[in-house]
């Protein structure tokens, strides 16, 4: 027609088309329907194209509202219009509406259907009577709206007004179509074979009638559902005329079908809750609206293909407006037919539900697909007032539905009640747009996939289905252009190919949007179908960590840095070269020398160095310890005299000058120093010298006239001194009985032996150390107090001595220089071994006793249980080796007048094998050890006759040792030789009578001897001057000499020779003999030797 | 995900940004955007194709306190991986990482 209406139409019916043409694809199944039932579709199509106007143009609303009083007016003017059809069923509508419900609901409960039965005639007509009235309704909203939308349009198009006169023209032709098909319709029902069963079957049901009247609006609502099915069906054939436009109305429709659907499928109720929703908030409105409303989804849950119609109608062309509304009315017509053909069909049913009931109950959904047909049929059917055939299927729809709408039939019928079109109408329908519009989008393409199902099962709705899509992408096309284009262009260019592409845009972007979504969608899925497939091959973990920084906190040294030095500034420190170090040294450098020791040395070198001289020194210091110790001995001693030397000079220079002039041989004196307290008062007995150290010197101190130490005062002493020393003795030895001889060892000073009176003789060891003995502090000093070590008193009684010890004497092992006396080898050799030397003892009664000094290994500080002689920790010990009866060597004849006395023996310094003996008899006696009688066995003085004479003292001559001098008690001094029996010389007076008490040879000199008589004289003889008298005699007056000794050493002649004089008040004197005295003179043995020839 | 090379780039991108850039509070925000953006533009030309990437850019001030940044990784050991770079001068310490996840 008109391309501008057209186009602005198209800005509104855009979605409608869209709507009708899927409606039209899923409707192609049903083939069948009839034109009626489709103009019926388009009738109720333009009801949704309302709808969709009524949204689309909301925001027209004072434009609406306008078009809403005229739409009022119209109704009534239709109203008044309709009146004439109406009038006739006028009278019965409220009957006819029960009764209809209730036949509705018979016919899907199939119970009831008996009672229904006998109304059915009623029925039918009331039905029809309804419809019109539902129909009226209907079409009033939906005039209404269209008169809406024209009016928008008639803004621009001034033709409005008489469309919508024409639109009501129309609606007139399509009841007065309807009226003769209902007409139609009631006589089909009367034709029925149905109703004496459905009679009988009524009277069995009376009692339900109480619930009938519930049913009735479920029933009406259930009618109103059949008719959308039935409409359904007539749209499907519609939308095969008019497929040229379903993309027009598709829109909305879909968006219904979409909801309706959803629920569908499954159950109704759903469905049927839904519409409810959107009814409830208008349950004010008429019936009819909502009937509408209700028919409209119906068609699209049924026959969704029938939409195109619609679009027709309502939307592009005036043309097929008009025709629409033709249609309209012829539906409305047919659907007046359509319950009663449904009866029929209800009839028909019961007829077969005798024969199968149970299976209504059957599956639904099933069922449903074959209802549609089955209503598809019958609607062609009704057309030709159909066969029964198809009047079974189709029976078995309405049931179902009437069971699902049980509940809505309620609120159907208060709809139904208020008749009055409500002012919430256009609520109503925007509320229901929304929910189009909220859903359509999303569900197009699903309803597209939807819709295939059936279109495989009918391949006849492929074709339409292509258009669709066709038209789909041309929506899209135009999408794109701008939409004013579009608006313009567009509708022309549908019209012209196709009526299908009508006005196709009112939902493009929503569209878009939805199929972007829809494809996002199913990306998504994809992507999360790929995903979990993925999943399964991929493992994901986290268990590993990964530090990507790890920066450590400054340090207070790099933060004062920063904080404080200068930026760009770094400490820093080099080392400066480290042998340039300056250093001063004031003094000498101190020599060292890398030395090194050990202890205990091993071997020779003890230690050793870098210095050679060194080490040879060190090997050099290597000495035997023995000659050490010796040296350090005589070193000791020598020391130690020194010192005394210095100290007596100091001291007692006086004394020695005074006492120089003592005697006249002697040049000086010195006085050993015996003023001590235990010393003092004791008469010096004897003095002795060693014969090995000349300058050691003992003497034996008697007991003391008035005691000055107790403790000693009933010992006798035996004092060695050091003629060197002669402030203190070296040792002091005690001795319980009166020492009457002592003498030293052989060839040392470390022993001392001492015979006593009573027979005892006792040895000391002068090694001892000092704590073995007593200790005694006086005068301020200390003194050891030696005891004797070994002593044979009260031991080896057998073979000691029963009297006194006159004589002790060692066997000297110098003796055996001379190789011609052969028997001495062993003593010697003892002698040379240390200690072990004999010594013999002679006592008064002329036993000699050989004794062999034994020096014991080991000392036993226990003590010895089998030497009961020797003292604890005593080394040495005496052993009895031998016993000699002197007198056994005395002629017989001497021994018959009683046995002398020994008194002295001396042995022959060349041959200890020899030993003499002086007597008492004045005889010396003459014997040996072992072997052979010596030859002169006596030795006599001059006068022959043994007289009672004591031989006081003998000493041999220290040179050619042949000769010995006999000093006798009666004053008589003779020198014998030793192996001649008679005297060389015998002086007889030259001591006035006096006994001689000593006579000794000069040790220096040979041809000089000294005299003691026992008045103190001492005189002095050398032979060499004058051999008949003395050389000099010289007495100490005060006191009395008791005891002399000589000093020096006959192989020193140069030596300084003295004379020992023992004083009876105890003092020791040293006179020190003149050089004249003590120097021997030349060849003066020989001399001596002639001049004792010449005078022999 | 070749962690070298994505580490290389990543240190070429930290000096070219960073060198001679002391801490700003203010502006520290955009640079590390900026960074990030650059790691990502630049590793993405080392095609990794199938790659998704990850870069994360954190910048600190360097006021002598002790830093420690781990990160824990939910992916898959095999393809996946990671590469780092530090960046530190007097006033700023920068930790640039870039994670690559394989899509399969």
């Amino acid at each position: 027609m008109k391309p501008s209406k057209m186009k602005t139409k198209e800005d509104t019916w855009k979605s409608d088309e869209l709507l009708k043409h899927i409606k039209a694809a899923q409707g192609d199944h049903a083939d069948d329907s009839s034109k009626k039932s489709r103009e019926r579709k388009r009738h109720k199509d333009e009801e949704s194209v309302g709808t969709s106007d009524s949204r689309e143009h909301r925001h027209r609303g004072r434009e609406r509202d306008k078009e809403r009083e005229q739409g009022k007016e119209r109704v009534r003017n239709k109203d008044k219009e309709r009146d004439g059809d109406r009038h006739k069923e006028q009278e019965h509508e409220k009957v006819r509406k029960k009764k209809n419900d209730e036949r509705e609901r018979d016919r899907e409960q199939k119970q009831e259907r008996e009672r229904e039965r006998h109304n059915d005639r009623d029925r039918d007509k009331e039905r029809v009577q309804k419809w019109d009235i539902d129909q009226e309704h209907s079409t009033d909203p939906r005039v209404r709206i269209k008169d809406k939308e024209w009016d928008t349009y008639a803004e621009k198009h001034t033709k409005r007004g008489h469309e919508s006169e024409r639109h009501r023209d129309k609606e007139r032709d399509r009841k007065k179509e309807r009226d003769k098909l209902q007409e139609k319709g009631t006589e089909k029902d009367e034709n029925g074979n149905q109703r004496p069963k459905h009679r009988q079957k009524k009277d069995k049901e009376n009692l339900e009638l109480e619930m009938d009247e519930k049913y009735e609006r479920k029933e009406r609502k259930h009618r109103e559902r059949k008719e959308k099915e039935g409409k359904s069906t007539e749209n499907n054939e519609e939308t095969k005329e008019k497929k040229r436009r379903p993309s027009e109305f598709r829109d909305e429709d879909y968006d219904r079908r979409y909801k309706e659907h959803k629920d569908h499928g499954p159950h109704d109720g759903h469905r049927e809750k839904r519409e409810k929703e959107r009814r409830e908030p208008g349950q004010k409105a008429g019936i009819e609206e909502m009937e509408r409303k209700h028919r409209v989804r119906k068609d699209k849950e049924d026959g969704k293909k029938q939409r195109h119609k619609d679009i027709k109608d309502s939307a592009v062309e005036w043309k097929d407006r008009e025709w629409e509304h033709k249609d309209r009315e012829k539906r409305d017509w047919e659907r007046k037919e359509e319950p009663q053909r449904k009866h029929k069909h209800k009839v028909k049913k019961e007829r077969d539900e005798k024969e199968r009931r149970g299976d209504y109950t059957e599956e639904q959904s099933v069922k449903r697909k074959k209802e549609r047909r089955s209503i598809q049929e019958t609607t062609s059917e009704s057309k030709r007032k159909g066969s029964t055939k198809e009047q079974i299927d189709s029976q078995k729809k309405p049931t179902e539905t009437l069971t699902e709408e049980f509940v809505e039939g309620e609120e159907i019928a208060m709809e139904s009640q208020s008749t009055i079109e409500s002012s919430n109408y256009d609520n109503d329908f925007e509320d229901y747009e929304d929910d189009f519009e909220e859903g359509d989008c999303e569900d197009e393409e699903v309803e597209q996939e939807r819709e295939e199902i059936p279109a495989r099962q009918r391949a006849e709705l492929e074709a339409i289905q292509k258009a669709i899509t066709a038209e789909n992408e041309q929506v899209r096309e135009t999408r794109t252009r701008s939409h004013r284009k579009t608006f313009n262009e567009e509708p022309n260019r549908d019209f012209e190919n196709s009526q299908t592409r009508g006005p196709a845009r009112g939902t493009f972007i929503d569209f878009a949007a939805a199929k972007q979504r829809e494809i996002i969608s199913k990306v998504a899925s994809k992507q999360k179908k790929r995903s979990l497939e993925l999943l399964r091959l991929i493992d994901l973990d986290f268990s590993v960590s990964f530090s990507l920084l790890d920066l450590p906190p400054l340090n207070e040294y790099d933060v004062y840095i920063k904080n404080f030095g200068r930026t760009n500034t770094k400490q820093a420190f080099v080392q400066c070269n480290e042998d340039n170090v300056d250093r001063d040294i004031q003094t000498d450098e101190i020599e060292t020398v890398e030395k090194w020791t050990q202890h205990p040395g091993e071997g020779n070198l003890i230690c050793g160095g870098a210095n050679v001289s060194d080490a040879l020194s060190s090997v050099a210091k290597n000495v035997d310890s023995r000659r050490l110790t010796n040296f350090l001995r005589s070193a000791c001693q020598v020391i130690s005299v020194l010192l005394e030397e210095e100290q007596a000079e100091n001291q007692a220079s006086k004394n020695l000058q005074s006492k120089a002039a003592s005697l006249s041989v002697s040049d000086g004196c010195s006085q050993l120093n015996t003023n001590l307290a235990f010393l003092h008062g004791r008469e010096v007995l004897c003095l002795h010298f060693s014969p090995v150290q000349r300058q050691i010197l003992l003497s034996i101190h008697s007991l003391p006239k008035e005691p000055g130490v107790v403790q000693l005062a009933s010992s006798y002493m035996v004092c060695v001194w050091n003629i060197w020393e002669p402030s203190a003795p070296q040792k002091v030895l005690v001795c319980e009985s009166e020492v009457q001889c002592c003498c030293f060892g052989p060839d040392n000073v470390i022993s001392l032996f001492a015979g006593t009176t009573d027979g005892s003789v006792v040895a000391w060891d002068l090694r001892e150390h000092s704590i073995m003995h007593c200790s005694l502090q006086i005068g301020g000093q200390e003194w050891t107090f030696r005891t004797p070590t070994f002593s044979t008193d009260g031991v080896l009684t057998v073979v000691n001595h029963s009297c006194a010890v006159k004589a002790v004497y060692p066997v000297s092992s110098a003796c055996f220089d001379n190789p011609g006396v052969g028997l001495s080898l062993f003593s010697s050799q003892e002698g040379r071994s240390g200690l072990s030397f004999q010594l013999a003892t002679l006592d008064e009664s002329g036993l000699l006793n050989l004794w062999v000094v034994v020096e014991l290994q080991k000392a036993d500080f226990a003590g010895s249980l089998t030497d009961l002689g020797l003292i604890p920790g005593g080394k040495i010990k005496l052993i009895h080796s031998s016993s000699i009866e002197v007198n056994s060597f005395l002629p017989r004849n001497l021994v018959q007048l009683g046995s002398p006395k020994t008194l002295s023996i001396r042995f022959l310094p060349s041959d200890p094998n020899h030993f003499f003996i002086g007597t008492d008899i004045g005889l010396v006696s003459h014997g040996t050890r072992h072997g052979l009688q010596a030859a002169p066995k006596l030795y006599k003085p001059q006068i022959n006759g043994a007289r009672p004479v004591q031989v006081t003292c003998i000493d041999f001559c220290h040179f050619g040792k042949t000769l010995f001098l006999v000093g006798c008690s009666d004053g008589t001094i003779r020198l014998h030789s030793v192996i001649t029996e008679r005297p060389i010389i015998q002086w007889n007076d030259s001591t006035q009578g006096r006994p001689i008490r000593a006579v000794a040879w000069a040790l220096t000199r040979p041809g000089m001897f000294f005299v003691l008589d026992s008045a103190s004289h001492i005189y002095v003889w050398d032979l060499l001057q004058n051999v008949s008298t003395p050389a000099a005699e010289e007495s100490l007056q005060p006191d009395r000499i008791t005891a002399i000794a000589l000093l020096g050493d006959p192989e020193k002649p140069g030596a300084s020779s003295g004379l020992m004089l023992a004083m009876q008040t105890g003092a020791i004197e040293i006179q020190y003999l003149m050089k004249h005295w003590s120097e021997p003179h030349l060849n003066e043995l020989e001399t001596l030797h002639y001049i004792l020839q010449k005078t022999a | 995900f070749k962690t070298a090379v994505v580490k290389a780039k990543i240190n070429n991108v930290l000096k070219e940004e960073l060198s001679n850039m002391f801490y700003n509070p203010e502006e520290i925000p955009y640079v590390t955007k900026k960074i990030a953006e650059a790691i990502k533009t630049r590793v993405k030309e080392c095609a990794f194709d199938r790659y998704k990437l990850v870069v994360q850019v954190v910048i600190g001030e360097q006021r002598g306190e002790g830093v420690k940044m781990a990160a824990r990784c939910f992916w898959d050991a095999d393809t996946d991986n990671f590469a780092q770079a530090v960046y530190m001068n007097e006033s700023l310490f920068c930790v640039a990482a870039a994670f690559g996840c394989y899509y399969y």
